[in-house]
Parts: C-alpha cells; structure tokens; sequence
C-alpha cells in the first residue's frame, strides 16, 4: 500500500488490502532477511576466499553494503541488487531513450540512468543503408537523423573512454514516432530475449526498454530484409516522411487511426496500472489487462480509476496462488 | 567477349535460372593455353537485379582506383570486374596464382570510394607481413591482432578473423562502415578448430557490405558461393583457375635409391611408365629391413633413420650441383626439421660476401632484443646454418629469428629452407623446388598421408614467377607408400571446402546476449546446414537404392538361416574375446619362445569375403621370437592398444606376390601349398592358438635350406597329430590365465556349440551361399539405416539436440535464465574467448584466483592456453601443483554437468586438456627471470612458449573486462598487474614486419 495514491472508497480499500496480503505471503520468504541497506554488514564466511561485486565494500575486514538492496550470491561472489534505484545498464540491454544534445558525431541521451548515454553517429546504420565512412556532410546532417527530444531505442554497448556507448545494430532501433512513452521504475521491467513487441491485434509496438522507458506507439511494418541486400533504401522512405511531415504537416502519412490510437492508450494504461500497483511489466500481463478492461466495456480513460486497480490486484493475487499451487 | 560477358551480368533478369556460366579461354581451346578460368555467378533465390548496379560504383569513376605495373592475367581480370561491378567475388587459384591483386585493387576501390575495408587473415604472422605490404602501398592502413593494435582508425584494417568476429559481436563502429570484407585463405573453414570462426564472422557480416573470399583451389568454390549468396542475399561471383603461373613438374625420389623419375610433366600429364620404374627402384636394402615391411599393419612405424639421412644430404648435393635451389623441404615435424637441418653441417651454400650480408642482416634484427636473449642457445645456433645458406622455419622458433629467415630467404640468401606446413601459407615465398621429405603427418590423433589437397598448397610454393621456367617439386616415398595413394596424392584434385561448424558456449553466450542474436539463427545459416541440405536429396536417391538392392535379394527360408547367422555372429564374437584374453601380452608373451608351434591365421588363395563356418583357416608356423614395437618418435603420442604393441616374428609358409610393378606382397598359405618357407612378422591378434609343442630351431635362418629343414619338421609333427589334433596349450590350467570374465566366456561358448549341433540348417547343402548372401543384406541393412539417420539428422536442424544440450548446461551452471537470458556468469564467459569460458568462470567464481599471488595466478591460467603434450616435462613445484589439481577439479565438475545434460564429452580427456607443462617456466617469467634462464629448465620450443605466453595475455585481457563486469576492482587491478608483469622483453618484442 506504500505510495500508492488512489481515491480508494472503503471497500476497494478492505479489497486491495487484502489481495496485496495474499501476494505477499505468496512471495517466498526466503529472500526476506537478504535485504539489506546502506552500511549494513553482509554475512560472510570469512575463511572464504570471496569475490566482492558491486553494492559491497570492505571496512575494518568486514564487508559492508553501499546500497540499499537484495544480496545476491554466485558461487563466491557477493554483491547487492540494488532496489528502485536508477537504471543501471549493462551491456546488451534494449533501452529506450531521448535525445537531449546533438553534439560533434555523437548524440546524447537521456535514459534514466546516472549518467546520459551517448550514440555516437558511427554506431547508427547510415539512412541510406551504404557502409560508408562518415564525412562531415553527414555530421551536418544529424539532425535530420535525430533530433532533440526525439525518442529513439537502442542497445547498449558498452562503456568506453567517454562514458555509455549505445548502438543502433539493425533497422529495428532508431527513431520511435506516433506513440507514447512512459517512465515506469526500471526494476519493474526484466530482462527478456525479445524487448520488441507487435502486438498484432491492436496494430500497436511495444518496446519495453530495461530503463523504464516504454513505448507504446503505431506499428511500423519493418524494412523488408530481402532488400535491405540491395540498393533500394527503405529507410529513405521514412526520412523523406519526415520532412514530408514537418513541411506539409503531412496529413496522410502521419495519420494513425482513432483506433489505434485508442489501443496505444488502453496499453498505455494499463503499463500505467501495472506500475502503480508494483507489479513486474511484460508483454503478456499488459495484454491481460487491456483485454480485461475491454471485457469490462471500460472506456480507456475509466481504465486508471481506483476500481480497475483493485481488480488487477486482485486477479493478480488470485493468478499467482493458482500457479503457485501448481508448482 | 569479356564486356559481352559483363553486360548480361548486369541484366540477367532475362533468365530466369539466373545462372551462368561463362568459360572463357576454356577446355575446348588449344590445351597449351594455360590461362584459362572459369567465371560463374551464384544469385540469391528471387533475386531482382537492381537498376543501377551496387553501390561503389554508384559513384562513376571512369579511372580505375589502381592499376598495376603488369598485364592481368585472365582471372584477375574477370575478378576485378566483378569489384567493379560492386558484387562480391570468390577467388579461388593457387597459392602463387596472384591472388592479392584482387585484394589489393578491392582496397584501392574503397579507398577511393571513403569506405571502409577490412582484411581478414587467418595468423597473426601473416597479418603482419599483409599489414606492411598495403602499408607501402597505401598508408592508410591499421592492424588489428591479438597482439598489437596501430592505427585501428584507419580505412583499411588487416586483422585476424578471430578479431572480426569479436568485433561484430560487440557492434563496433567499423561493422557499420565497412564496404568490403576480404577473408584470404578462406579455405580454412575447414580447419577443426577454427574454422568454425569463418562461418560465424561470413554469417554475421554486414548485410550492405560486399565481399571478397581468397582461397586455394576448391573444387566446390560454386557450392561456397551459392550458400554466401543465400545468406547475404546478394549474387556472388566464382573465379576459378588451376592456372600456375609457373608450370610444375612432379618427381619422385625413391628412398634409398639415387635417382629422380619424372612422374608429372609440366603439362599436368602423368607419366605412368616412370612412375613404376620409381616404384621398382624401392627394393628394400636387406633382409632385416624386408621382415619389418613384411608387416603391412605396422603403421605407426617411422622410417629407419639411418638410411634416411643420407637420402636428404644425397637430395639436397644433387639439388645444388643441377642448379635447383632455393630449395625448400617440407617435413612435418618441428624436431625432424632441426636434425634435418643439421645433418647439413658439412654443406656451405653461400659466398664470402653473401655471408657478410647475412650475418649483418642478422645482427640487425636481432638489435632489439636484450643482450642475454641474444645468447640464447637458439639465436645462437642458428647463425652458422643461416651463414651457410641454410635455414629452418618453424613455429617453434623465436618469432623473430621465423622472421629473419623469412627475409633472407626473400633475399634469396637461404637456398636451402627446412620448413613445416605452417610455410606454405601466405607471403609470395617462392622457392624453385619444393621437397616432401615425408608423405606422413600427424593430425592429432594418427598419422595419415598427405592429402592431395595439401600437397597442392606446399608444392605451389614451387616455382618463381618470372624467374624459373619451371618449378620442381620432389616426393621422398619410401616402401610403405601404396603406389595408388601415391598417385592420388600426386595427381589428385584439391580438397573440398566443407563445413567444420561446432558449438561453442561463448558462441551461444553472444548470439544470446544480444537482442538480434539467436543461436538457431546462426545455425540455420551456417554453412554446415547449407551442405546438409544439398546432400539430401543425393541422400535419399542412394537410400532408394539400397533398398531396392536389399529387397532384390531373396533367401529361402530366411528365418532359419538368420537364427544361424546370429548364432554365428555371437560365437565369433566370444571366441574373439577368448582370444583377447588369452593372448594379452601379459598372458601370452612367456610362452613365445623360440620353436613354439602356433598356429596362425591365414587366407586361402582366393578368399575375400569373410568365411561362416565355425572353424578357422588356420595354419602353423614356428615362432622365431617377438618384439615391442617401438614408437620412434615423440610425435607418436598416440597409444595403440596392447596387443599391436608386440609383434612376433614367425616361420611358415608364404606365397610372396611380385606380380605388377607394384610392391611385393606376402600372403601367409597353409603349409601344404605351395611356397617358400619365409620369416615373416605378425601381430598377436594373428596367432590363433599357441600349441604345447616346440621344434629345435636352426640357430640361422637366413639360408633356404635351413627354413624348408624346419618346415619340413613341422609338416611331420602335424602329420603325427593327425588324429588327435596337435595339443594345444590350456589357458587356465598351463597358461594361468585367471580371469572371471574368460571363465564366464568359455562356458558360454560350449552352450552355443551344442546349439549349432541341433541346428539343422547347418547341414542343409549351400548353407555356406545362403549365409553370404545373408552377410550382403545385413550389410545393406545397416548401411540403409546409417543413410537414413544421417538424412534424418540433416532434414532436422543441424546441431539442433546438442544446442539444447549445450543451454541446459548453461542453464545448469546459472549462466542463463530459463527465458535465455544471461546472468552475471554468462556475461563473463560471454568476455572469454581464448581459453574454455566455462571453466574458467567458474575458476573465477570460486574465487580461486583471488586469494593467490600474482605469478600463480599467471602460473595458473597457463593451463588454459597450452594444450602441446611434453612427455619429459617436470611436475610443478607443490603450490603450482595444488592450484593445478583445483583446476581440474573445476574441470570435471564442468565436464560432468556436460555429460548430465546430454554434451558429448569425454569427461577424462576434457580434464586432461589443461596442461601444466608450461606453469614452472611461466612463473618464473612472472617473478621476473629472463628468458634464457627459464628456457634453460624447460624442454619446450622458445617459439611454443612465447606464444602461449601472448595467448595467456590475451586471456588477462578478457579477464579484466570479466572483472569489471562482475565489480570486483581488487581482481581487476590483479589482473592488470599481471598483464604488466609478463608483457616484456623478448616475448613481446614487436614483429619486424611493423
């Protein structure tokens, strides 16, 4: 119940209450007495030959906490998971960004992390696909890749001399247009093989970047692989859209129907939903939600009433003690 | 016709095969024309040409980027319009063909066009010297090894595909810049170990970037193409040439004769005549030598040394005083290489002035290193051969003394080059005649004969363009050759390019780590899957026919005979194992005296298929007495099992064919037939049973007479037998054979005796026929099914079971989640990729590597990167040999999760891989010793050595990147201190080529 912040009449409350208390006794308790926070002291067996991970550090030849978190072991590795903290990227996460700087060959990126990251236009497939060296022609012409405020995703590299690289490897990553994007807590989203969705029946992408940046916008049919070998350039459609858009307010190409647009925000909110509540985002819960709340006949923006939330709640509470039977 | 030709390239969407060939110069002109290539183009499926061809020459350039000083030959030419066309090209000639051209001209062109290039080669050395080349030719250029890095910025980056792949792993920028890939020495896909790395780095490449595949000869060069253009979906052009720009011509030095035969003349005609009379100056040199060719098994034996020598000093005075040098003489040992080269002591090849420059040059090189590395004995040594003229090269040298004599030899001031294989790759090192000292290598687990294929990369090395009218290429055959293997070797076509793909978990930890990355994907578009689809349908045809050959084979009363059959089958089986047991050389080898009779299996004149009736053909003979075989050298690691360790040389009576040309042959017949009384030696495995009887023996058996007297003797004790069979010793009560599992063998035997005499197809007349033809369709049978599984296995996605085996492994050690999502661990072996990632994180995570000091730690990952066996090699002191025993706990802890999940592995042999052969000498270079003094204590090769030392740095490397993932800093600034502490001095002296 801790921050949440809904209207909640009496009942809902009694309800939400309840449902919660079921999930928690359904977590295992293992874990319970693992938590620690800043400056606790981390149980070790001190003959033990111990690696000290992240989150640890060694004072008067004990091994402290530096976050507040969970103490995860491997083997003899120690280190802290660390909870609602910022986005800690590592490499090969899917991340979803905003530009915020276009500098000398190099974009920078808000990501909700501790420190921007930067693409750098070497890192960018080129719009017009070729593998080329990148001149100072295409260095004038950033902006009309990215520009500020753009929402882009990418993946991450790595961490070089200058701080987080991203790359953009394929077609998939780069600009994201006609949609939202939401700031949820990162330790909400887990790391999964795929990060991109189509969610076919709504006509909607999903990206679920692993800093808390989601987006949920119109489906762009992906550039045909067959002739990304040869020398059309799909990508050159889009940038021509852009302009297209931006000078003509392009009024067919940048049209999304009503009724996608009504699908983005029904996902939308019910990321919404699943962030208030605390509960883990992947594609499968949020595709739950949205078809509950159509079952229900609720309008989308009935969706973020406090009613909705206690049912979540309490259709989540009663999913994981079915599984939990189960197993 | 060249331009004709082009234009239907560029519109080929008039055929809708979209497949051409193009012969140009070819067979049906005059044979004498030498020039000839084959041009071929290999579409993807649907694929639409574009409107404007690819795009570097979307930029028209009407001068060519470079032109070269010389006219192309025909395939340069036709390759390099290809380039210009901007379609990736497969270049497939001989060694010395000019190949580079293609490359050079493919850099000119991105240079020209501000794209980037990148040159993949498969050594390091080799990246050098390729560096230094384009570096003189545009400056431009960067390196990119597991060594060094200069100028990785540059346009053109030479590097090792090894390097390739990691960096298209990790997204470099240069994977989005590069216009054109150049993989050289492309046909080293097939390789066991690493080929599998060219695969991985073709199916990763960037999909808008174009490439160009330098490769020897292959035959399936379209194949090859056909599957790059699939994946890529991009066309990709075939050059193919036989083309020499020097013709060669073949001989054959018979060993221990002193003549050379001519057996391929520069036309590529096969001289059949000289080639037997080669073969007939073979005859072995005197009876002792005669008794150890007797036996055809013995195949592990080395070729007597003594006779040898002289054969190489003979060769190599008879090169020199015709005028043949340079020479280079190929063998396939390191060691066999140095004595070798010793044994030319007395020779002197070079002038007064010739062996002032050499020492100069010499002396030059050898400026950068310490004043101590300079007395090493291997520096030192070899100055007075290469004073000489004299040179050998090979990967136990210092890399820089291997290159020195690289120079001098390119110099021409060695004129004779004693070289392993590792030579005939690379630089344009041209020699006018090329010598195999042997036809015999050792691939890791026997020896085996050359193959053809190998046998055209070394002798392509044969031949100077513009210099020698000829090269000559000679094949030192000694009796153990067949005559056949020798032609094919000769005379055979090169090796086809086939898949050598495996798994690894790195590999998978990669595809899994990114978003794009899918283990299947990768495999799906390997081209091991690409050739096991292709060969299905083949497949399925021979299945087909199999079948119709099996059902066409119809037996009466089937059931019966194949009850008999088995019941055969079993009762060879026992007795098999009765006579493995018996005659172990522990049981056996005391009752081989002098005198025994024995009887001894033998084949009747004209039998071939396998016989079905209970008794043996069986013969006896007279044991003389028996030896051990020795294994002469220590390349032969290999143990054979027991029983051919022994051989025993026995008197009976042969038939000795001389028919043909060919090598005699010796067949053993019984004594009744005719023959000749001959001493011949055999295996164990041959004597089928050793009677209780001995005969005086002749105390010489050389003369005739003497062998027919106790033969004769023999025939007269069989005859006295007669009735009651000759005694024959018992196992259990004379021999003392006590083994429960011989006891259990020998009751087993006696039911089935009593089965077969109830059996009464046994006695039906043309049993013997009908089980024949019973063993032919059995033998379909299988074969039909091994048909069918191999299809089944290929219709399935290759490897598919072992990469579920292989996640489950990882999934077991907590590498990745259920979803295949990398934990912590995956992501540091994911860093690994030099050593086995899975031991050696779990090495890390059991802190091992913590608590020790730096030289132990150093000591300890030595393990990872030798794997040369060293018999005499010290045991490590005791804290070294501690370390080494967590290691291989580790090891089998890894091993055995493997076997659980399903891996093939052999948990032993896996364990037995970490060597700790080199953990002394690498301590000692950890702590600070010069390199003289440990070379001192340790019998490795000073070249094996430095490289595993730069291979044990390149793991630091990963490791400190491993390190930093995990947020261990205390490890990470460990490691970098090591790192710091053995990159020194001569291990690290810079190669001369930089």
């Amino acid at each position: 119940m801790r921050g949440l912040q809904l209207p909640l009449n009496q009942t809902q409350k009694v309800r939400l209450q309840r449902a919660l208390e079921k999930l928690e006794s359904l977590s295992s308790k293992a874990n319970s007495n693992a938590s620690v926070t800043i400056a606790d002291s981390i149980p070790v067996n001190a003959e033990d030959s111990l690696l000290k991970g992240h989150g640890t550090t060694v004072l008067n030849d004990e091994v402290l906490a530096t976050t507040c978190g969970i103490i995860e072991r491997v083997n003899k590795l120690v280190y802290v998971r660390s909870l609602r903290a910022r986005y800690k990227p590592e490499v090969g996460d899917t991340i979803v960004g905003r530009i915020i700087e276009v500098a000398p060959k190099r974009w920078k990126v808000e990501i909700n992390s501790g420190q921007d990251a930067v693409l750098m236009l070497s890192s960018m497939t080129l719009p017009d696909g070729i593998q080329r060296r990148r001149t100072a022609v295409d260095e004038l012409n950033m902006r009309s890749i990215f520009s500020e405020n753009d929402v882009i995703c990418a993946e991450v590299r790595g961490f070089q001399h200058d701080g987080l690289q991203l790359q953009a490897r394929s077609r998939k990553f780069g600009k994201l247009e006609k949609g939202q994007l939401l700031t949820i807590s990162p330790y909400l989203v887990k790391r999964r093989k795929q990060h991109f969705h189509h969610l076919e029946q709504y006509g909607v992408d999903l990206v679920v970047g692993c800093n808390g940046f989601i987006w949920v916008g119109e489906h762009i049919e992906p550039t045909d692989d067959i002739f990304e070998g040869q020398v059309h350039k799909p990508e050159q459609h889009t940038t021509e859209n852009d302009e297209d858009s931006s000078s003509l307010e392009g009024q067919e190409q940048s049209y999304t129907p009503l009724e996608t647009r009504q699908n983005i925000c029904r996902i939308a909110n019910a990321i919404r939903i699943l962030s208030t509540l605390g509960f883990n985002i992947t594609v499968d819960v949020i595709v739950e939600i949205v078809n509950l709340s159509s079952s229900l006949n609720l309008d989308v923006h009935e969706m973020l009433g406090p009613e909705f939330h206690v049912l979540v709640a309490e259709k989540e509470a009663v999913q994981r003690s079915l599984t939990k039977k189960k197993i | 016709m060249g331009s004709l030709k082009r234009k239907s390239d560029e519109n080929p969407s008039g055929e809708p095969a979209q497949k051409q060939q193009h012969k140009e110069n070819g067979s049906d002109m005059v044979d004498s024309e030498p020039v000839a290539c084959i041009h071929d183009v290999s579409y993807p499926e649907g694929y639409a040409p574009p409107t404007h061809s690819g795009p570097s020459s979307a930029s028209d350039h009407s001068e060519p980027p470079k032109v070269f000083p010389f006219t192309l030959d025909p395939f340069q030419a036709e390759a390099i319009k290809c380039l210009e066309n901007g379609e990736s090209v497969m270049v497939s000639a001989h060694t010395s063909a000019g190949k580079t051209v293609v490359a050079l001209y493919a850099i000119a062109m991105s240079l020209r066009n501000k794209q980037r290039v990148v040159y993949t080669s498969p050594i390091k050395a080799l990246s050098n010297q390729k560096y230094r080349e384009f570096k003189q030719e545009f400056t431009d250029v960067g390196l990119m090894t597991g060594d060094v890095t200069l100028e990785p910025n540059a346009s053109c980056l030479v590097m090792t595909t090894e390097i390739w792949r990691s960096m298209q792993y990790k997204g470099s920028e240069v994977t989005r810049e590069v216009a054109w890939v150049i993989f050289d020495e492309v046909h080293y896909m097939r390789d066991r170990e690493r080929g599998v790395v060219w695969e991985e780095s073709i199916v990763m490449s960037p999909k808008n970037s174009r490439f160009v595949f330098l490769s020897a000869t292959v035959p399936n060069a379209k194949e090859f193409a056909d599957w790059v253009a699939k994946v890529h979906r991009q066309p990709c052009h075939i050059v193919y040439t036989d083309y020499r720009p020097t013709p060669l011509q073949h001989y054959i030095f018979p060993s221990g004769g002193d003549g050379l035969f001519l057996v391929v003349d520069e036309k590529g005609k096969f001289r059949e005549d000289s080639f037997q009379r080669a073969l007939n100056a073979l005859v072995p040199l005197n009876e002792s030598e005669k008794k150890k060719e007797n036996g055809k098994w013995q195949k592990g034996l080395i070729m007597g040394r003594v006779s040898e020598e002289s054969d190489i000093f003979k060769m190599v005075r008879m090169i020199i005083q015709r005028q043949y040098d340079p020479v280079i003489l190929f063998s396939f040992s390191k060691r066999e290489c140095e004595t070798l080269a010793l044994q030319m002591a007395k020779m002197d090849l070079n002038g007064d002035d010739e062996k002032v420059t050499v020492e100069t040059i010499f002396w030059n090189a050898m400026d950068s290193l310490a004043d101590d590395d300079k007395k090493l004995p291997q520096v030192s040594h070899m100055l007075p051969l290469l004073k000489r003229g004299i040179g050998v090269h090979h990967s136990g040298l210092l890399p820089i003394l291997k290159e020195v004599i690289e120079i001098l030899f390119q110099e021409g001031l060695i004129k004779c080059l004693f070289a392993t294989e590792t030579f005939s790759i690379g630089l344009n090192m041209p020699a006018k005649t090329v010598v195999f000292t042997n036809v015999r290598k050792f691939d890791g687990d026997k020896f085996r004969w050359i193959s053809s294929g190998e046998y055209i990369q070394m002798s392509g090395r044969a031949g100077r363009r513009g210099i020698d009218k000829r090269g000559i290429c000679i094949l030192m055959v000694d009796e153990k050759l067949e005559p056949s293997t020798a032609k094919t070797m000769v005379k055979g076509s090169a090796d086809c390019l086939n898949s050598a793909f495996h798994l690894s978990y790195n590999m998978l930890l990669n595809q899994m780590r990114s978003e794009d990355g899918d283990p299947e994907n990768l495999l799906r578009n390997s081209f091991y899957q690409f050739q096991a689809d292709r060969a299905l349908p083949d497949l399925e045809k021979q299945a087909k026919d199999l079948e119709l050959e099996r059902d066409s084979i119809i037996i009466e009363e089937e059931e019966s005979v194949k009850n008999y059959y088995n019941l055969l089958q079993q009762y060879k089986s026992l007795k098999k194992d009765i006579h493995d047991i018996v005659f172990s050389p522990r049981y056996c080898l005391p009752f081989l005296k002098s005198g025994r009779l024995v009887s001894i299996q033998c084949t009747k004149s004209d039998e071939i298929s396998p016989s079905f009736s209970i008794e043996d053909q069986v013969t006896w003979g007279v044991v003389i007495n028996f030896q051990r075989i020795k294994t002469a050298s220590e390349d032969d690691a290999s143990k054979k099992p027991e029983d051919s360790n022994y051989t025993v040389t026995v008197l009976t009576r042969c038939v000795v064919n001389r028919e043909g040309n060919a090598k005699k042959t010796v067949k053993i017949v019984p004594l009744e037939e005719p023959g000749e009384p001959f001493v011949i030696s055999i295996s164990l495995s041959q004597i089928s049973s050793l009677s209780s009887l001995r005969v005086t023996m002749p105390n010489d058996t050389l003369p005739l007479e003497a062998r027919e007297n106790t033969l004769k003797k023999v025939s007269e004790i069989l005859s006295r037998f007669r009735e009651k069979g000759v005694p024959l010793l018992d196992p259990e009560d004379d021999m003392d054979v006590k083994s429960s599992s011989y006891r259990k063998a020998a009751r087993r035997i006696e039911a089935l005796e009593n089965l077969f005499d109830r059996h009464e197809i046994a006695r039906t007349p043309l049993i013997e026929q009908k089980l024949k033809v019973f063993h032919m369709k059995q033998d379909l049978n299988s074969r039909i099914k091994s048909i069918k599984k191999s299809m089944r296995s290929s219709t399935a996605l290759a490897f598919k079971d072992e990469l579920k085996a292989r996640k489950r492994v990882l999934r077991r050690l907590g590498y990745i989640t259920s979803d295949d999502v990398l934990e912590l661990k995956g992501k540091v072996a994911c860093e690994i990729s030099s050593a086995d990632e899975l031991t050696l994180t779990e090495l890390v995570f059991d802190g091992v590597l913590k608590d020790i000091k730096v030289e132990e730690m150093v000591s300890l990952l030595s393990c990872f990167v030798w794997q040369e066996k060293i018999p005499e090699a010290t045991k490590p002191r005791e804290e070294l040999d501690s370390l080494f025993a967590q290691l291989q706990d580790v090891a089998r802890r890894v091993a055995n999760v493997q076997l659980e999940c399903k891996v093939q592995i052999d948990v032993e042999s896996f364990t037995n891989s970490f060597r700790p052969d080199i953990m002394e000498a690498v301590y000692a270079w950890a702590r600070g010793s010069k390199f003289y003094e440990i070379m001192t204590g340790t019998p490795v090769f000073e070249g094996s050595l430095i490289r595993g030392i730069r291979r044990l740095e390149e793991v630091l490397q990963q490791l400190i990147l491993a390190a930093k993932s995990i947020g261990e800093t205390e490890l990470e600034s460990k490691l970098e201190e090591a790192v710091s502490r053995i990159k020194r001095d001569i291990v690290f002296a810079a190669s001369l080529y930089l």
